[in-house]
């Protein structure tokens, strides 16, 4: 088979094993939210509401079908891309909740992969460069401290130095309330205050998603610097290398044009790997500073067993996951011409 | 390979580097600095106040708001038939222009209303549009439609501007129940009736401010031009909800906004409150309605035994317990009843006193247990309250210090969710609570409480008020009193008969009252005209800056 034919192949089987991927994972949600404690006529009711209101809610929301039943109207809703109603905020549909919150998200996550890749980069290249010396520890140092620290321990550190302390940041939030927010265009706060060609806004906006950014960026860019080191390490040591060397070719010119993009090929790869990491640390991060993202809304619904929405949302983050894993696959598939299919 | 550095200076470099960002780090850490001034500040002299919270609104309808969040905003956005002025528990009108009058049998309450007002929508408010908030209250069925769906039998506009409420039953307290900021009037051209219909987002009402904005995190209201009422002295109110209380603690020390309410942690509170006595800033506290209580379960050993539940009142410490953990920010409480009502009586602290360890041994020694034999008792929490946590941390502590061995306590703690539906089972011999009264008379911290639909003295209650809090206490006297100080109208007479149900509350120990709380609010400098109303709501119209 010609490579593009492969290439084609393989395509077409990552889109058609998708929705296999996205069924498992909606199915374990679907059970691990049954399996957990609590009721959700309780949590919508309240635990001084009459049992008897309590079993018709419970009724009225299907709750009290057999749970196979409840599956199949569940996955048959799904098929109709319904996710339902909100429990808890009555009234308001699931997709609304994520067309309310998933741009503060969007916007975070792009800003911190940005940091991450940038910080991650620039950290690795230094490290490989300069083998065996204090940099090189400091990077490799850097990636271990990075990958291990607890995202909420660093956004609160990061708060009480440069907020509290210093005084150069907000705490918390999206936006200052004293301000009116963007006009509602895209939802991304930064790229509507420009559309409406209000500096101020666009600072603040910036101003704000600083230290949030900052927290998940850097907390993510170990990983970057750990797979830039490693592959520019061994990209430095190849025969073509050691070619250019020998043509007298500046080491910073063979670092910038030749090794590094080479090394960097492995960096799409985990880049998409990484993007499940960002969402998951976007739960904590939001929720350390109030960002009034998806995550942090996942993360109220759970406390408050509001399963359509904690599902709605799960099943929301599994597709862009899965997609963006499919996308990056076929990226790295066209960008580096020694993967077989 | 070129070698920009050698490598001995980039080791020196290097250490002094670190040794320099190590030094500055705890410099800046530990530096104490109050009150850094962010460049976002919410001093922006506009005339509005930025009011940063913990409590995110579920919902802005008031037929579904249940939570002190919702209520809270509702509340300061709507008007009732029936209010309470601050600093009162007495109720005055509203938007009715008189108490009700109560029919001889007590069962129908015909109430006059005010003229001139208008909604939001600028709807004319008049009693058909109340009837059609409180028949959406009834029957939508939202979280706290239960409150007038157990005693109102029918609402009707019997005139322009007059209403009349059937009850199913007597309940004296009734105008009390109509102060509930739920059952305020909503525009019937904004909202609609049937189960289920809400909604969550928009508030539609006749208050001294309209919803401007309702976004994920921060909430704008505009003070409403046409209100009948006397007019907000600020131009508009900034709502920031923060997702914890530490977010809140450094937002307002930070002076990203004007007032901090709900919920700081004590200790949080306790340095906040130190800076104020400073002049950094205002606290101002109030006597709050929410009570803290234990409640033990008459269906578990050894609590089966009225001795051993006499015994744990008598040990117990309350000022210990008030200073210990809550910082002295509280008040210990002797009855359920809080001493914001003039019926409540310290019959605990009169029959038991506090940290009385001899009777407390006498009586388990009664009840047979020794230190070979001790009662064992299980202290259950829900997971999301560090108080309770620490009140039930120090009991136990104080018990092993001063029982002798006599009595332990074995402290569990649980989520939640799964807390509040296996309460109700007799999951827990013991456990920790806090009460928020949905209306503010007695009734409401005695009835949920000790109420019994169904059960005999044998087996405890199985169904009704008391099964619901995991007490499970019966008595037919106790039933009794209740509907007696319900259909009593004259409040001499149902003062008697609230007496008469703490004396034997104190002597039967389903509960032990614990504390009531005192709620803070922390302003900063030039903010003028903050208040709370009896029902811990922040009254938005009458802070200034």
């Amino acid at each position: 088979m010609s490579r593009s034919k492969a290439l084609q192949y393989y395509i077409a089987t990552r889109f058609l094993l998708a929705p296999l991927m996205l069924w498992t994972i909606t199915t374990v949600v679907f059970l691990l939210l049954r399996a957990t404690p609590g009721d959700p006529a309780d949590a919508i009711l309240g635990s001084h509401a009459p049992e008897s209101a309590k079993a018709a809610l419970r009724e009225q929301l299907g709750l009290s079908l057999p749970l196979w039943q409840q599956y199949l109207n569940y996955m048959g809703s799904l098929l109709r891309l319904d996710l339902g109603s909100s429990l808890t905020s009555r009234g308001q549909g699931v997709w609304e909740v994520i067309g309310q919150y998933f741009p503060a998200t969007v916007e975070l996550a792009v800003c911190s992969m940005t940091i991450a890749v940038v910080v991650g980069v620039a950290m690795g290249t230094l490290s490989a460069s300069r083998p065996g010396t204090f940099l090189d520890a400091g990077g490799r140092l850097f990636g271990i401290i990075t990958y291990s620290l607890p995202m909420f321990w660093v956004g609160m550190v990061l708060q009480l130095v440069f907020s509290v302390q210093l005084g150069w940041f907000p705490s918390a939030n999206r936006f200052p309330p004293n301000l009116p927010a963007p006009t509602h265009i895209t939802g991304l706060y930064t790229i509507d205050s420009l559309l409406g060609g209000n500096l101020s806004q666009f600072f603040a906006t910036l101003h704000h998603l600083a230290l949030p950014s900052l927290t998940l960026g850097i907390l993510l860019s170990g990983i970057f610097e750990r797979i830039v080191r490693v592959n520019l390490k061994q990209t430095l040591r190849a025969d073509y290398v050691e070619a250019a060397r020998a043509r007298g070719i500046s080491e910073n010119k063979i670092l910038v044009s030749h090794a590094l993009k080479n090394a960097l090929i492995p960096v799409i790869t985990v880049l998409g790997l990484t993007f499940a990491s960002l969402l998951g640390g976007a739960i904590l991060t939001e929720v350390t500073f109030s960002w009034p993202g998806l995550a942090n809304r996942l993360y109220e619904a759970i406390s408050l067993r509001d399963y359509p929405t904690v599902q709605g949302v799960l099943v929301f983050f599994a597709a862009i996951v899965v997609l963006a894993s499919i996308l990056i696959d076929i990226l790295n598939a066209y960008v580096d011409p020694r993967i077989k299919y | 390979m070129m070698n920009w550095f050698p490598v001995s200076q980039w080791r020196k470099f290097t250490k002094y580097l670190s040794l320099f960002s190590v030094c500055l780090f705890l410099v800046i850490s530990c530096t104490s600095r109050p009150q850094t001034t962010a460049s976002t500040t919410a001093t922006a002299g506009d005339g509005r106040v930025t009011v940063g919270t913990t409590q995110k609104p579920r919902t802005l309808d008031p037929a579904d708001a249940y939570e002190l969040a919702s209520l809270g905003l509702v509340y300061n956005m709507s008007d009732r038939l029936y209010a309470y002025p601050p600093g009162t528990t007495e109720v005055k009108p509203q938007l009715a222009t008189a108490l009700p009058k109560v029919s001889a049998d007590g069962l129908t309450y015909t109430i006059p209303l005010r003229q001139g007002v208008v909604f939001h929508d600028d709807t004319s408010f008049n009693a058909k549009a109340m009837e059609f908030s409180l028949e959406r209250f009834l029957k939508n069925g939202g979280k706290p439609s239960f409150l007038l769906t157990d005693v109102v039998d029918s609402v009707k506009a019997t005139g322009d501007y007059e209403l009349t409420i059937k009850l199913k039953k007597q309940f004296a307290a009734f105008p009390s129940l109509l102060a509930f900021s739920g059952t305020c009037a909503v525009s019937p051209k904004a909202y609609e009736l049937g189960a289920g219909k809400f909604k969550p987002n928009i508030f539609v009402g006749t208050g001294p401010y309209k919803l401007v904005s309702f976004g994920p995190d921060s909430l704008k209201f505009d003070v409403f031009d046409k209100y009948w009422g006397e007019k907000p002295v600020n131009k508009g109110i900034n709502l920031q909800i923060q997702s914890s209380p530490a977010n809140l603690y450094n937002a307002f020390r930070t002076n990203s906004i004007d007032v901090a309410y709900l919920s700081l942690q004590p200790d949080q509170i306790r340095s906040l409150d130190d800076s104020a006595k400073k002049g950094d800033w205002q606290s101002i506290s109030a006597q709050g309605s929410v009570t803290s209580y234990m409640v033990l379960n008459r269906n578990q050993k050894p609590l089966d035994k009225l001795e051993v539940r006499q015994a744990i009142a008598s040990m117990l410490d309350r000022p210990l317990i008030n200073q210990r953990v809550l910082y002295d920010q509280a008040t210990a409480l002797y009855s359920m009843i809080p001493t914001t009502f003039n019926v409540a009586l310290p019959v605990f602290k009169d029959k038991y006193g506090d940290g009385n360890v001899d009777k407390a041994k006498q009586l388990l020694t009664t009840a047979g247990f020794s230190k070979a034999n001790p009662a064992k008792v299980e202290i259950w929490y829900p997971s999301s309250s560090p108080t309770r946590a620490g009140a039930a941390q120090t009991l136990k502590a104080y018990a092993t210090q001063k029982m002798d061995g006599i009595l332990e306590f074995d402290v569990k703690v649980v989520d939640g969710a799964t807390f509040f539906k296996d309460i109700t089972k007799g999951t827990y011999p013991a456990a920790m609570l806090d009460w928020y009264p949905d209306f503010l008379d007695p009734d409401n911290y005695v009835q949920p409480f000790l109420s019994c639909s169904k059960g005999s003295e044998a087996k405890g209650c199985e169904d009704g008020g008391s099964q619901s809090q995991g007490s499970f206490y019966y008595s037919d006297r106790m039933n009794q009193l209740i509907d007696q100080q319900r259909k009593e109208q004259n409040p001499e007479a149902r003062k008697k008969i609230f007496a008469d149900i703490q004396t034997i509350f104190a002597n039967d120990v389903p509960y032990i009252p614990l504390w009531q709380n005192k709620d803070y609010v922390f302003a900063q400098k030039g903010v003028n005209g903050v208040q709370l109303d009896p029902t811990q709501n922040l009254i938005y119209r009458t802070i200034k800056k």
